[in-house]
């Protein structure tokens, strides 16, 4: 460790205030305009004005609810991935754990284009379904909630299934055998013992699944078109078709205090985490 | 068999097909020979992907995103490796501020980033696009820089620096024939997860742009808005084979998911 104080901060001061001149001063004043009034006074109308819209209520629980749904799908599909993951020869895990984290090197763009491909009128999923007689006319999948629920599902499960994975393998080797042994049938297993030893593992990747979703914008913008937004979208719009920053100033504020909020929460998991490791 | 001998590798096949099987798809989607976007592909030829190096406007913005990937990483390396050993290093007053300033960045939305600058630098201090992306790129890396570079920082025994100066080395000559020879893997590995993070950068890049001036992840997004051929897939799945040759090289010979 060395002490001389003015060689510290010469080394330091470059990058901190690169990043607040760059990012934290225009940020903070972006999010407080949203809290002016035309005089120059405080004011907190703008949030009433934003919330009382029933477009951008329909936008932000839109926004919440498909978090929330992506978060649930990741976590149940993610312990099922992740526990087959682990169990697996160790050749074939580092193989299979590979393929999962593959997705996250290839551009978001790229892979969100995929599902029009994929959901697109004359997309694969209804020349099948056309084929097969379950419908006559091509289904509108693509621009719907449940396109954007696909796409974000697919972008963001890998970070689930990879927190899941080293939270199973933290586990006890003889946690699960000794509940079978004692009578627990696989609802309990995993209920009772699976859940709470790997409860922070689940936190840190619902938390960076749920702040993903919240924050994406290409997969809303290309698989919900113009009509569903969510609230990165319904920004882009108001800034560049409305021109209306003081929105645009609220809806980044509720962005950043909810992701604030899953960051914090991530945060204090992971110092608990830490403390007991270094207790035990 | 057991049930648990037959679930294992139905949930691993369904898992990784969802997750593979669409890339996989775009892949095949671009040796098509038929003017649509369309799966199964009509016919094999290579003219989409051909067609890719063709078009003015990805030319354009694939060179404006090489640039600001390779500036705005090797930026945020030179303010980001001074303050990673200040923070690993030194008694600094404020360390905790210093750190949560400059990884900052990384929890804020991009675009709402995007729009700070757009409205409070580019157009009060009339900064052109170009330099308001670079500045905007080097912003963004700025965090995976020091959480990689710190990393490796602190990984390395402080000890043999500090010898190298009581041997009457000073201490900038420490730095660079000491730490640096040691944590080269570390800022590699920094370079290429900036490179990575910024090139596929989309949301921080929407409101800054011009004329002409685009990243080619957002010229992408509005070439496909208004054309339907293959030539999107052509390119994604080009830059998709750039970038895990990328990443799998650098796991081969720098144990690059060690740093990251």
């Amino acid at each position: 460790m060395f002490q001389n104080r003015a060689e510290a901060l010469a080394l330091a001061l470059p990058a901190a205030i690169f990043a607040a001149a760059v990012f934290l001063v225009p940020v903070v004043i972006l999010l407080s305009d949203g809290f002016r009034t035309s005089g120059g006074g405080w004011t907190i109308s703008a949030y009433t004005d934003f919330f009382s819209n029933s477009l951008n209520q329909a936008v932000f629980l839109r926004t919440l609810k498909l978090g929330a749904l992506v978060t649930i799908a990741s976590a149940v599909i993610g312990y099922a991935a992740a526990f087959a993951i682990v169990n697996l020869e160790p050749g074939m895990k580092g193989k299979m754990t590979g393929l999962v984290v593959l997705p996250l090197m290839i551009s978001p763009v790229a892979r969100t284009y995929a599902w029009i491909v994929i959901l697109g009128r004359t997309g694969i999923v209804n020349e099948a379904f056309q084929a097969l007689g379950i419908t006559e006319a091509p289904l509108r999948i693509l621009f719907s909630e449940t396109a954007i629920f696909i796409g974000l599902l697919q972008l963001f499960l890998p970070l689930m299934i990879i927190s899941l994975i080293s939270a199973l393998e933290n586990m006890p080797k003889d946690a699960v055998p000794a509940a079978r042994v004692l009578g627990a049938n696989w609802f309990q297993v995993f209920w009772k013992v699976i859940l709470p030893l790997t409860r922070e593992g689940l936190v840190v990747g619902g938390t960076l699944v749920f702040t993903g979703c919240l924050t994406a914008y290409i997969t809303p913008a290309i698989l919900g078109g113009s009509k569903v937004l969510m609230l990165e979208t319904l920004l882009y719009q108001q800034v560049s078709v409305s021109n209306n920053f003081v929105s645009a100033s609220v809806i980044a504020f509720i962005l950043i205090v909810m992701s604030f909020a899953a960051n914090i929460l991530l945060k204090r998991v992971a110092t608990a985490r830490n403390k007991r490791r270094k207790a035990a | 068999m057991t049930i648990r001998s037959l679930f294992i590798p139905l949930i691993l096949f369904l898992v990784i097909t969802f997750l593979i099987g669409p890339f996989l798809i775009i892949v095949a989607a671009s040796f098509s020979a038929g003017e649509t976007l369309a799966f199964p592909p009509q016919g094999f030829s290579l003219r989409w992907i051909g067609k890719v190096f063709t078009v003015e406007s990805f030319r354009a913005s694939f060179g404006m995103s090489l640039f600001l990937a390779v500036g705005g990483t090797a930026a945020a390396l030179v303010l980001g490796i001074p303050a990673s050993y200040a923070l690993s290093r030194y008694k600094l007053p404020g360390a905790e501020i210093v750190r949560t300033i400059v990884s900052a960045p990384i929890i804020v939305p991009g675009i709402i980033v995007g729009l700070a600058l757009l409205r409070y630098i580019v157009v009060p201090f009339q900064v052109g696009i170009t330099p308001a992306l670079f500045l905007a790129h080097t912003a963004l890396v700025l965090p995976y820089a020091v959480r990689v570079v710190s990393a490796s920082l602190d990984n390395l025994r402080s000890d043999i620096e500090e010898a190298a100066v009581l041997l009457g080395s000073s201490r900038l000559g420490a730095f660079f024939r000491v730490v640096m020879p040691n944590i080269r893997g570390g800022i590699l590995s920094a370079f290429i997860l900036g490179f990575v993070t910024s090139f596929n950068q989309v949301p921080v890049s929407l409101f800054l742009s011009g004329p002409g001036v685009r990243t080619l992840p957002v010229d992408m997004i509005a070439y496909m808005e208004i054309v339907f051929d293959p030539s999107v897939a052509a390119l994604s799945s080009l830059l998709a084979f750039l970038s895990i040759g990328i990443v799998f090289l650098a796991e081969r010979f720098l144990g690059f998911s060690r740093y990251v």
